[in-house]
């Protein structure tokens, strides 16, 4: 649904995305991210027509986002990272106002509009001045706004910040409502583990450079990083470490707080194996469980953190 | 202990305890704006311009040196009064426009609140604020000091009239300066900031004392001189006039002993004092009530009204229903935003006294059986066609900026509204606007056609000019507003871009004219192209009695009221044609300077 193809961006002297190159399936959540100043506002404003590219080309829907400017906003949904707001407007007229600029008839406005309302929950607020919401009302309104034309791509720059933690996990379980009524969506924020939980893909952007892109999964062997579990057992800790140690699968065994770390050697994972020589030996497995690479440890190895 | 006296000494004699830490903050950013360095090389190269002409006029270099010399104390007078008015007009303005957002982008910027949490109080935010650019000004000021102290070297000009004119300059500043702080307090848009206070020097300068001279003079209660007199002490223009007046004709004693214009520093000085104290107390209540949250968020809930069954009618019921959008989606948003803010009420108070006070005039004109005299007709035409052009040039200028100020700007630029859509909306916008003003002209042509006053041919003559003045400022203010990124700017810029072309052009050319270096006849080519010299040549011919007389151009052969009207269209096609040259480049630079 996104192709960009060796995109570039200048600004002067200062190249703030350098040949990237990336591909986002139709449906698929995309999490793009980066420290900031790494390209990815940028890039996000080349692919809803606000910025033109340097060199390169990105394509939405198959359609050239430079050629085709306007049929590619017909197809796009932008929620920047700051609320423009007209101030004069109620919550109702914000958003008919919007989608009248796109073009849809009268008749059909007041049912769109009131859809979009109740999908964000914002129906009790449609008489409302726009300026005296708050700023978790204004990140929903923004995202109704978004939903107006009925997109089928969501392109949002850093949707849940500035958020309380309800007004977050509100957002987030309208992203995969989204995702399931089948639109494609590429969505960037610094708080990693709400990425974690509801995009199918990654992109991790530094300087202008894309470092990573992939699914989560694939993180771990990218980095060079060996697979663990997390095992505890209810009493005679030490007879486990002694009897995994002697695994030839698993390269460490180290005892960390109440519960013991296995290690695997390379790209041989055995928890079956683990299970049933702990369960063999008359021991009590009280809970085996992968441990996870987390997103924000994958960020940290694979960025610098350097600001342009 | 002497250390702690004599840095109390200090801090007493650095003004810190009036300003705070606000003035060293608006110097150290002023001092990064561009902008501010652009605006003192242009006044510097401007009054350089206006220096050279005006002394080549006045000491022509074909004539013999004794001439010339016979001519120095003149020449010395003629500069150092056009260098006066020049400074009086240009301070005042640029006070105005420089306080436009003084106080409003603290508030705008939520950072007013901020303020009020540090120990800073709102005096020191209102006197740092007004200083700051106070002091911008005063060094425009002096930079012509030393010009004028050479200047007196020629003789001829009194020291006394330096020093007045200055003070009278400084406090005229100080005064507008005041009331533009005032009113961006009130308003957060900068273009209504200026009109309103545009509009209060014309009331407090121009219209009162015109009413006050048909109260006092026409009913025998003053003399015209004693009305005069009086007026010197409480209004700077009439002041300056007289100064003027009196050093040209030599009468220094009038100029030195008459002091009237002491009085009206102190009675300007007592104006902005007490505008100041008024704005200071606003501040802080604005300050306070940002600094709780009250600001900028929603309004407070009404108890709800029971109805039949016990039960309350829910909250949004109770709030106004929103408005459908119909047509032009932009139409309809530039519509729906209120032209001076959203104080209604104050704006239709505002409205009806100004109409009074107009209503006052015809009545007076009546009384006095001037109301077919054609000069009275032409004055109410340059008057409202000022007026018309005012609006017409801050109101296209705002469009697109106010947008990109408030952040939607990129999202409107998101949806599949074009290039054209969103200008065209934007013009039919501006147009609408602009009508109501516009209409007072069109009002009292009417009215005296229909009195059989005017000739009717003036409606469509007046309907030719008012088109290519909408079209031609409209598109340069949307270009200028596409090009800028702060209201201020673009506002600035197409009011400099008229003044230039229809005021400072012709007053060039006039004076190189004047020492032989142009044909008038290129020159009075040009002034018939001038929308002002259309309405007073259209109203001129129709005006008076009914009928048609002949139009007076610059150029004499166009007398005929169908040689007048082929000019008139030929003028509208050309301006128009530039018109579109600038909406051209406004559709190329829409997508441009974005954020």
């Amino acid at each position: 649904m996104i192709r960009i193809e060796n995109l570039t961006k200048d600004y002067g002297d200062l190249t703030a995305v350098e040949n990237l190159n990336l591909t986002i399936k139709q449906g698929d959540i995309f999490g793009f991210i980066g420290p900031n100043g790494a390209g990815k506002t940028t890039t996000m404003r080349i692919l809803v027509t606000l910025l033109e590219p340097t060199r390169g080309t990105a394509f939405i829907d198959g359609l050239d986002v430079t050629r085709h400017g306007k049929k590619v906003r017909r197809l796009v949904g932008y929620m920047p990272d700051f609320m423009g707001v007209y101030d004069d407007l109620k919550v109702f007229e914000y958003l008919e106002f919007f989608a009248a600029a796109f073009g849809i008839e009268r008749q059909k406005r007041k049912s769109i509009v009131d859809g979009v309302l109740e999908l964000t929950d914002l129906t009790s607020k449609q008489s409302v001045t726009v300026d005296s919401l708050s700023r978790g009302m204004q990140q929903r309104l923004g995202l109704a706004r978004v939903l107006i034309h009925d997109p089928k791509v969501l392109i949002l720059d850093e949707p849940a910040s500035g958020l309380d933690p309800r007004a977050r996990i509100e957002i987030r379980e309208l992203l995969r409502e989204l995702r399931r009524m089948g639109k494609t969506i590429m969505i960037s924020s610094h708080i990693l583990s709400e990425l974690e939980e509801i995009c199918d893909h990654v992109g991790i952007i530094e300087h202008g450079q894309m470092v990573f892109s992939g699914r989560l999964d694939e993180i771990r062997p990218h980095l060079g990083i060996q697979s663990k579990v997390r095992v505890k057992v209810a009493e005679n800790r030490d007879t486990a470490v002694e009897l995994l140690s002697a695994l030839p699968s698993i390269s460490k065994v180290e005892i960390v707080a109440d519960y013991i770390s296995v290690t695997f050697a390379d790209g041989k994972e055995c928890n079956g194996l683990i299970a049933r020589t702990l369960v063999n030996a008359d021991l009590d497995v009280v809970f085996l469980q992968p441990e996870q690479l987390k997103l924000d440890d994958a960020f940290l190895q694979l960025t610098k953190g350097i600001v342009h | 202990m002497t250390t702690t006296l004599v840095n109390s000494i200090v801090r007493f004699l650095r003004l810190s305890w009036v300003t705070g830490p606000i003035f060293d903050k608006e110097l150290r950013i002023s001092s990064r704006r561009r902008r501010n360095y652009v605006l003192r090389f242009g006044y510097i190269v401007l009054l350089t311009l206006f220096l050279s002409l005006f002394w080549a006029a006045a000491v022509p270099s074909q004539r013999s040196g004794l001439y010339q010399s016979s001519r120095m104390a003149e020449a010395g007078m003629a500069i150092v009064a056009a260098v006066m008015w020049f400074q009086f007009i240009m301070t005042q303005l640029v006070a105005i426009v420089m306080m436009s957002t003084s106080i409003s982008d603290e508030i705008y910027h939520k950072t007013l609140g901020l303020l009020m949490t540090t120990p800073i109080n709102s005096f020191q935010i209102v006197v740092g604020k007004l200083l700051s650019k106070l002091l911008q000004l005063v060094l425009l000021m002096v930079i012509s000091l030393p010009l004028l102290a050479i200047v007196r070297v020629f003789g001829g000009v009194p020291w006394g009239y330096i020093i007045s004119g200055l003070c009278v300059t400084l406090t005229a500043v100080l005064f507008a300066g005041s009331v533009s702080l005032f009113f961006s307090i009130l308003s957060r848009r900068a273009y209504v900031v200026i009109i309103l206070a545009i509009l209060t020097f014309g009331t407090l300068f121009a219209l009162i004392p015109v009413l006050g001279a048909m109260i006092f003079i026409s009913s025998d209660m003053l003399s015209e001189g004693e009305f005069f007199r009086g007026l010197t002490f409480v209004n700077p223009y009439f002041c300056l006039i007289f100064m003027t007046e009196a050093m040209m004709s030599a009468r220094t004693a009038a100029l030195m002993g008459g002091a009237a214009w002491m009085a009206e520093c102190i009675v300007f000085l007592l104006a902005s004092g007490l505008l100041l104290l008024i704005s200071v107390a606003m501040v802080r209540r604005v300050a306070l009530r940002q600094a709780v949250g009250q600001l900028g968020s929603p309004p407070p809930v009404r108890p709800q009204p029971v109805v039949a069954g016990g039960d309350t009618v829910s909250s949004t019921d109770s709030l106004s229903a929103p408005r459908r959008v119909t047509g032009s989606a932009i139409l309809w948003k530039e519509l729906k935003s209120p032209l001076l803010g959203r104080r209604k009420v104050a704006f239709l108070i505002t409205i009806a006294v100004g109409l009074i006070l107009l209503f006052m005039t015809y009545a007076f004109f009546a009384n006095e059986d001037a109301l077919d005299d054609d000069d009275v007709h032409i004055l109410y035409g340059v008057v409202f066609v000022s007026l018309g052009t005012l609006f017409t040039i801050i109101l296209p200028a705002t469009c697109i900026t106010s947008e990109k100020e408030s952040l939607a700007w990129p999202l409107l630029l998101t949806t599949t509204l074009g290039e054209w859509q969103i200008l065209g909306g934007k013009f039919a916008g501006v147009v609408r606007r602009c009508l109501p003003v516009w209409c007072l002209l069109f009002g009292h042509i009417v009215l005296f056609i229909l009195a059989g006053v005017i000739h009717p041919i003036a409606l469509f003559q007046v309907g030719i000019l008012v088109a290519w003045i909408v079209v031609f400022l409209s598109a340069s203010g949307l270009y200028f507003s596409t090009r800028f990124r702060r209201t201020t700017t673009a506002v600035i810029v197409n009011f400099t871009f008229a003044a230039a072309i229809w005021a400072v052009i012709p007053l060039l050319m006039f004076l190189v004219a004047e020492i032989d270096q142009l044909d008038y006849d290129l020159l009075e080519s040009y002034l018939d192209t001038n929308p002002f010299v259309h309405i007073v040549v259209i109203l001129s011919a129709t005006a008076g009695h009914g009928g048609l007389d002949s139009y007076y151009w610059m150029d004499i052969s166009k007398r005929g009221a169908s040689q007048a009207t082929l000019w008139m269209l030929a003028c509208m096609i050309g301006y128009m044609f530039l018109g579109l040259l600038f909406a051209w480049r406004a559709r190329y630079r829409l997508r441009r300077n974005v954020f």
